[in-house]
């Protein structure tokens, strides 16, 4: 028990650091209201240096469990990219609010002050994902997944004052409740398959299973029901249908934090639940694996297709979302080795460019609204070439333009999956990137090549610059990143490690 | 016969000359070559941030030129360095290794060097001339000064970085990063003027045409790393040598390699059937840029089909498909350059012709002559573009060549006159006292030996009209009289301001005579065309010490007649003062006497009708407009017809449009209903689950339908 | 480890598929009521229905197999389910005070 808490250390001092922010967020003094964001920086800045230090190579021996060395990796991408996501939602929450209070129009009222809790549930939010790394029993993934699900649906809600950002949160609250149901009752039928709730228990008696016959069908099913819920968290199909009109209602903050961190609770979910059955020798089951393999089509086809009769900015990045979600799945069928590794690299490069996408949407407005339509894109190298060239850039590496980060990322996943003898998918995936050239040129091209329309005019900064730095710095990192590219991979490579001996254990993954 | 012979040569290259290809072996020092690439990076930085401060002075023009010349200076000291092929790792970039045991595969692509006398050659001519072109441009470009000034800098070190990875990359990887890099540079500075429609579309079709040529070069890599399993120059010539490709199961995706290559080629060095983007670059704004495609870019397919030498082995048909559309190419694009009127175009064009020429060279085996012509090439189109560019600059953007005329006679231009015509006499390859004439008879006499007669009389025949056009242009526009107009263009938005004391003379329809930074590079890169002269059998041994090394069929007779290479100095001299006489007749001499004959035909009634039939045919450029544009003219419509009707409506938008019909399929699931999003995702899961569950019986029923073939 | 619920003897495979047929039956009026009712608690209630039916697979799983986890795992699950239920009300009570209506049909403004 203690080394598993070792393990946690990032997690107790981001848990800290969410206590801290609730309790600031209630002082009357505007200045440490303001020093919120600032202050869960530091938090993540902290829990970002501890994670190689608590990874440590004798205390990684000791540990048990599926994917012991995955936590290095994961923590430390989540606390970067939170890093980014906090600098997104600077000046957003209580905005109104704190305009009143500071012309003295209103008295202050803790009671109607919800900064500080925005950032607690960030917080908790990101705990949730980083502790779905440490998992090895049923039960800690479920509460790992709530505990990132949760607070998403209340910051969906307080993120903007609209009607739209209240109903996002509707929808994505029930939607959200349902899929969640679905996965706990995959979790009961594996449990009763198996009769234990422990990973590494379960995975051994899958193998015994699976070396007398076939897998029994009660676990079956219950993978399937486990996947398919899980799948709600990455947007995938047949559980995406949330994904367009939350991303829309929510504020774009918001929405970038959507984007990646569910979606990183719920890949490393996958990864761990299909790390039960294995990859192995057999390679996973069929009909998982023809599950799998539908759901990857069907999200990246729907994905793109959808995004392409887009007008609206943030429905078109959404699409998107679902439609990389599907990219990533073809990793998680190649399994160990280049897929999980590539699919844990490519969560992080879709982490920066998604957050450096609507990092350019949160830092603009018009007369307080957000930026709706393309055509308020349209010429904005003119007023805003920062912002212009941020968006071209993380749009050309969501297409995956080479040599830009998403390329490399691409790459990897299509490697992987060809390496795996997923050949159709592949070609599937590169037809798919090939229908997404269209709407991602037209998210490089509106901002940098068409003329200013009267309504791109009108655009202005907002008030707080953090989100403009963050969306410029993930442009950067876009472009830059890449010449690291071998050394992230290795990180990924180094966090699946142990799970490569897990499934290796009788004989070389064939292939 | 001779041209089956060399065939035959080629085919068993793989097999017996596997030796022979020289393959660089690693090494760990000489890190500090490095900087070739890292420099230009470090330019493309300083521009950023002169940009980010708004410096209103010339400071990204030094500082990219320092950056530029240092990289220039690296490369030469590696060339003094040098012994044997290196490569030089840089940093680890990507590295797989795929499988186990007897299957294990890789895919390595490091940021490493391929240091041999190709690069280096390359390397050489791409700096330095790099180099010379931003030091011209800090003069050319100085009307914007604290505009674009930076931009076009940061452009041009994009370009420089992108153009160095793809000459010294050690896999084909780095060669695709810097193919697209310096296709993303050549859209920046072609679009420069973003404000200009017309930039804005040439851009766009250079980078759209570019594409399919990218396409090919993509799926040749993946081909080339399927059969030979890396993608690394050094492994790659030692299994091609060893004849790996043979052991897999290629067949006809082994054949495809060199004519995907082929296709990247042909797409960025502007080849028939892609050659349309290069003249349309050159409406973009500045010389400056057309420069850069002309005299450097453009030659990265030249050394993608030398650097790959080799791989046109694959295929029988391989090489002689190069030389034949080198070869045609070559002749459309002269016959196009007859009949245009804008200086810059014509350039163009003789740029297309002449990077024909290159690959009949390559295509009839002779590397050397292509990569001597290259070199040549590089110098006296970047004298023919400067100068070029020198008379839009001081002319106000005027470039039609009937509104200029006597340029060497005005004072300040002689030197500009002058230069431009020993660039002309070098394009049209004047005997013995031009780089171009040895460069461009290599190959031509290497067209008779190992092409056919047909290649080597197309040659010919272009080498006529090249040397027709180009002296039509430097007749008509330095020679006769002094007579001009000048342009409209003001030089961007804000002219004047840095124009310094040669601003005031815009509004009195003045030219202003190029200044010391023009003329010192265009005096400095007219000695080096002199002198490539004599670095003939200097390239001769760079090439032969490179994967590009190739021992050129000799013709079998030994007589003068027997041997091209005897007798084609003689010949090509022939043609090429052929060719200037006809254009002297018709553009210098005639000029006037046709306006005399003019004048006199008017004065009497009955021969009245004479002249006005002459108003339009007189000049050999309109009768060639009728013979050649015409036709032309149709065919570019019919295909502009065929374009938006056929490929645009039918195909493009079809395209296009599936997807967008399968969105709407899926539109009405997106009603914004809750619950009905709630249905369909359980009827999802409950689908899946009933597709788990009675997934055997699914198989089954799939296998009676396909009659026992594979399902599920 | 021992077995903080000591359980006499497990549950026959007859006794278990009684409980899981009671629990699938749950879950599938959970699921239908989610799909059919408009009213956001009532939808609440069934997503509530389809959490516990998951809960009483727990159980029978423990007994069949003689293993406390499935039990450990209800308590969690009821605890969750209950922040949940504090995240709905606290949700619906708030969507109540905008719209005055309870029907989820109220909000369907974010479409195609």
């Amino acid at each position: 028990m203690a080394e598993k808490l070792w393990f946690v250390i990032p997690e107790l001092i981001l848990f800290g650091g969410a206590v801290i922010v609730s309790v600031l967020g209630l002082s009357p003094r505007r200045v440490i209201r303001e020093q919120l964001p600032l202050i869960t920086c530091v938090f993540l800045a902290i829990a970002f240096i501890a994670t190689p230090i608590v990874y440590s190579v004798e205390r990684v021996d000791l540990a048990t469990g599926l994917l012991p060395e995955l936590g290095r990796y994961v923590k430390m991408s989540v606390c970067l990219i939170g890093v980014l996501l906090a600098m997104l939602s600077v000046g957003l929450i209580d905005r109104r609010l704190e305009g009143d209070l500071g012309s003295g129009r209103v008295p202050f009222d803790a009671l109607r002050t919800s900064r500080g809790e925005y950032y607690a549930f960030f917080l908790l939010s990101l705990i949730g994902v980083m502790l779905c790394c440490s998992a090895n029993d049923l039960i800690w993934l479920f509460l790992a997944l709530e505990l990132t699900s949760l607070p998403t649906y209340i910051m969906v809600a307080m993120s903007r004052g609209s009607r739209k950002a209240q109903e996002a949160s509707v929808k994505y609250f029930f939607l959200g409740a349902m899929a969640a149901a679905v996965f706990l009752y995959g979790f009961a039928l594996l449990y009763g398959a198996t009769g234990t709730i422990e990973l590494t228990a379960m995975q051994s008696i899958f193998r015994e299973q699976r070396l007398a016959g076939d897998l029994n069908p009660v676990a079956l099913v219950g993978l399937i029901l486990a996947i398919l819920g899980v799948s709600f968290k990455i947007a995938a199909a047949p559980m995406h249908f949330y994904a367009a009109d939350v991303y829309e209602g929510a504020a774009s903050s918001v929405t970038a934090f959507l984007g990646f961190v569910p979606k990183a609770a719920g890949m490393i979910a996958l990864i761990a639940l299909l790390a039960t059955v294995g990859w192995g020798a057999e390679g996973l089951p069929q009909p998982i694996v023809t599950t799998l393999w539908m759901m990857a089509v069907l999200t990246m086809t729907l994905g793109n297709i959808g995004a392409l009769l887009q007008r609206s900015v943030k429905r078109m990045l959404a699409y998107s979302s679902i439609a990389h979600s599907g990219y990533m799945l073809i990793g998680i069928i190649a399994g160990p080795g280049l897929g999980v590794n590539a699919v844990l690299f490519y969560l992080l490069v879709y982490g920066l460019m998604n957050t450096g996408a609507f990092g350019v949407l949160a830092g603009l407005e018009r007369q307080g609204q957000e930026i709706e339509t393309l055509e308020d894109l349209a010429g904005l190298r003119q007023r805003h070439p920062a912002m212009a060239w941020a968006m071209a850039l993380c749009a050309g590496s969501l297409l995956g333009f080479p040599p830009l980060l998403g390329f490399i990322g691409k790459l990897y996943l299509f490697i992987a999956g060809v390496e795996a003898g997923q050949l159709p998918l592949v070609v599937i995936a590169a037809i798919n990137s090939a229908i997404s050239a269209w709407y991602y040129l037209m998210l490089v091209g509106m901002p940098i090549l068409a003329s200013p329309s009267p309504r791109s005019e009108t655009i202005v900064r907002t008030p707080a610059a953090w989100p403009r730095v963050a969306a410029l710095l993930t442009a950067i990192a876009v472009v830059v990143l890449p010449v690291f590219a071998q050394r992230l991979l290795d990180g990924a490579a180094q966090a699946t490690e142990g799970m490569v001996d897990a499934t290796n254990e009788q004989e070389p993954r064939g292939g | 016969m001779i041209a089956a012979n060399a065939q035959l040569d080629l085919l068993t290259l793989g097999a017996h000359h596997a030796t022979a290809i020289p393959i660089a072996q690693p090494t760990t020092e000489m890190g500090w070559a490095g900087w070739i690439l890292w420099l230009p990076l470090i330019s493309l930085i300083a521009c950023g941030l002169c940009a980010a401060f708004r410096v209103r002075n010339k400071l990204p023009a030094w500082l990219t030129v320092g950056f530029l010349g240092s990289s220039f200076l690296v490369t030469l000291g590696l060339y003094f360095q040098y012994t044997e092929p290196v490569t030089i790792e840089l940093f680890r970039w990507i590295d797989l290794s795929l499988g186990t045991g007897t299957d294990a595969a890789g895919f390595t692509a490091n940021f490493s060097l391929y240091v041999d006398q190709l690069s280096l050659l390359w390397m050489l001519f791409v700096t330095g001339l790099g180099t010379l072109i931003a030091l011209y441009a800090s003069e050319y470009m100085e009307s914007d000064v604290g505009a674009g000034y930076a931009r076009f800098f940061a452009g041009v070190s994009v370009f420089l970085f992108a153009m160095s990875a793809l000459v010294l990359g050690d896999n084909l990887l780095m060669l695709y990063l810097g193919w697209e890099g310096v296709g993303f540079a050549s859209y920046w500075l072609i679009g420069y003027y973003y404000t200009r429609p017309s930039a804005v579309a040439a851009a766009k079709k250079a980078f759209i045409v570019n594409r399919i040529g990218d396409l090919g070069l993509a799926l040749g890599l993946y081909l080339i790393w399927r059969t030979f399993g890396t993608i690394e120059y050094s492994e790659l010539f030692e299994r091609l040598g060893s004849g790996h490709h043979a052991t897999q199961a290629g067949g006809w995706s082994v054949r495809a390699i060199p004519y995907l290559l082929m296709l990247g080629a042909f797409g960025k060095s502007a080849q028939l059937p892609l050659f349309v983007w290069l003249p349309d670059a050159m409406e973009g704004p500045t010389p400056v840029s057309a420069l850069i495609h002309a005299a450097t870019m453009v030659t990265a397919g030249v050394y993608l089909l030398a650097r790959m030498f080799p791989f046109l082995a694959l295929d029988a048909a391989a090489a002689p498909t190069v030389a034949w559309i080198g070869a045609l190419t070559a002749l459309v694009a002269a016959t196009i350059g007859m009949a245009q009127y804008d200086i810059k175009r014509i350039m163009a064009y003789s740029t297309v012709s002449q990077l024909g020429y290159m690959f009949l060279g390559i295509g009839v085996l002779t590397t050397f002559g292509a990569a001597y012509h290259v070199f040549t090439h590089a110098f006296f189109k970047a004298v023919l573009f400067l100068t070029c560019g020198a008379i839009m600059h001081g002319f106000a953007g005027q470039l039609d060549l009937r509104k200029l005329s006597g340029l060497r006679q005005l004072p300040g231009w002689r030197i500009t006159s002058y230069t431009m015509l020993y660039g002309c006499l070098c394009l049209v390859g004047f005997p013995y006292v031009t780089s171009g004439f040895f460069s461009k008879d290599a190959i031509m006499a290497q067209a008779f030996i190992s092409g056919s007669t047909g290649l080597g009389l197309i040659a010919l025949v272009t080498a006529l009209l090249t040397a027709y056009y180009t002296f039509r242009v430097w007749f008509r526009v330095c020679a006769g009289p002094v007579k001009y107009e000048l342009g409209d263009d003001h030089h961007g938005p804000d002219d004047g301001e840095g124009h310094g004391d040669h601003g005031d003379q815009h509004g009195h329809g003045e030219p202003h005579a190029p200044r010391l930074a023009i003329n010192l590079v265009l005096v400095l890169i007219t000695t080096g065309a002199f002198l490539a002269i004599f670095l003939k059998p200097w390239a001769r041994e760079m090439v032969m010490g490179s994967t590009a090394r190739n021992a050129e069929p000799h013709s079998e007779g030994h007589g003068f007649w027997q041997d091209p290479h005897k007798w084609m100095p003689v010949v090509a001299s022939i043609t090429t003062i052929v060719g200037i006489a006809i254009a002297w007749h018709f553009h210098l001499a005639n000029r006037k006497a046709a306006d005399a004959l003019r004048s006199r035909l008017l004065a009497n009634p009955a021969t009245a009708w004479l002249p006005v039939a002459m108003e339009n045919k007189w000049y050999f450029d309109e009768i060639y407009h009728g013979l050649i544009r015409l036709p032309l003219w149709i065919v570019g419509h019919a295909l502009a017809f065929l374009d938006r009707y056929l490929v645009d409506l039918v195909i493009v938008d079809g395209i296009a449009r599936v997807p967008r019909w399968v969105g709407r399929a899926f539109q009405p699931l997106q009603n914004g209903i809750l619950q009905s999003y709630a249905v369909s995702m359980a009827g999802g899961v409950g689908l899946v689950a009933l597709l788990v569950l009675y997934m055997p019986q699914v198989i089954k029923l799939l296998e009676g339908w396909l009659g026992g073939g594979g399902g599920g | 480890m021992t077995p903080l619920l000591a359980l006499s003897d497990p549950l026959t495979p007859v006794a278990l598929a009684h409980f899981l047929i009671t629990s699938g039956g749950l879950f599938v009026i959970g699921l239908v009521g989610f799909l059919t009712r408009r009213n956001m608690i009532v939808m609440f209630l069934c997503t509530e229905l389809m959490f516990q039916a998951a809960a009483l697979a727990m159980i029978a799983f423990g007994a069949y197999h003689l293993d406390p986890s499935g039990q450990v795992f209800v308590i969690f699950i009821l605890t969750v389910a209950a922040a949940e239920a504090a995240l709905a009300l606290g949700l619906v009570v708030f969507l109540y005070r905008r719209r005055e209506t309870l029907s989820a049909e109220a909000w369907s403004e974010l479409h195609e």
